[in-house]
């Protein structure tokens, strides 16, 4: 038995371009430490995974995501 | 040959809107061309925040997200200018081109917003 293929979350929702200043919607795709998560596990497409990891990159770089999350807390 | 860009700025919080507006207003001289005397098309001022985790012992910074349009060549001298100015704590300059992101909808689009139940309190 197969599992039916996931979707990706952001192909459903009509975005094409993943954006790096919108901090609320990059960290829904982080593990609770603020790793990236794999596609694997959010079903994204390549393409959107790809936007996102940079996307995740430049937000951390602006302080809107930690790199570790609970980190000196 | 003009290209577009966007820059993100994180100011001292310590600077109120009016010294911003001052420190923009002689980054945004620099960018000006001959056939383009209002380089910027858009100027997104996002206020002051939390920092996800401290830059240079602050806690706080007052962003600024702007959209321009000018020639590579002047960016050099642009970019020498924003890292001199020790009142920018942080900057990010990216070139802006093909489809520009919609914010808005992706926060629609991924519905509920989560009450910050991802970043936590202490």
């Amino acid at each position: 038995m197969r599992r039916p293929a996931k979707t990706c979350p952001v192909c459903e929702s009509g975005v094409r371009v993943v954006d790096y200043k919108d901090d609320r919607s990059l960290g829904r795709f982080t593990t609770e430490r603020g790793k990236i998560l794999p596609s694997r596990l959010s079903g994204m497409c390549s393409r959107h995974q790809r936007q996102l990891g940079e996307a995740i990159k430049r937000a951390r770089y602006l302080a809107l995501l930690p790199y570790i999350k609970g980190f000196g807390k | 040959m003009t290209r577009r860009y966007e820059i993100v700025y994180i100011f001292d919080s310590a600077l109120d809107e009016e010294g911003v507006k001052g420190i923009l207003s002689r980054f945004h001289a620099l960018l000006v061309t001959p056939d383009k005397p209002e380089p910027v098309t858009q100027s997104n001022h996002w206020g002051k925040r939390t920092l996800a985790f401290s830059i240079k012992r602050r806690d706080t910074g007052y962003y600024v997200v702007e959209q321009f349009e000018t020639e590579p060549r002047l960016l050099a001298e642009f970019e020498r200018a924003v890292k001199l100015e020790d009142k920018v704590i942080r900057y990010l300059l990216v070139v802006n081109e093909g489809e520009a992101p919609r914010p808005a909808a992706v926060a629609r689009a991924f519905g509920e917003p989560e009450e910050d139940a991802a970043e936590g309190d202490e």
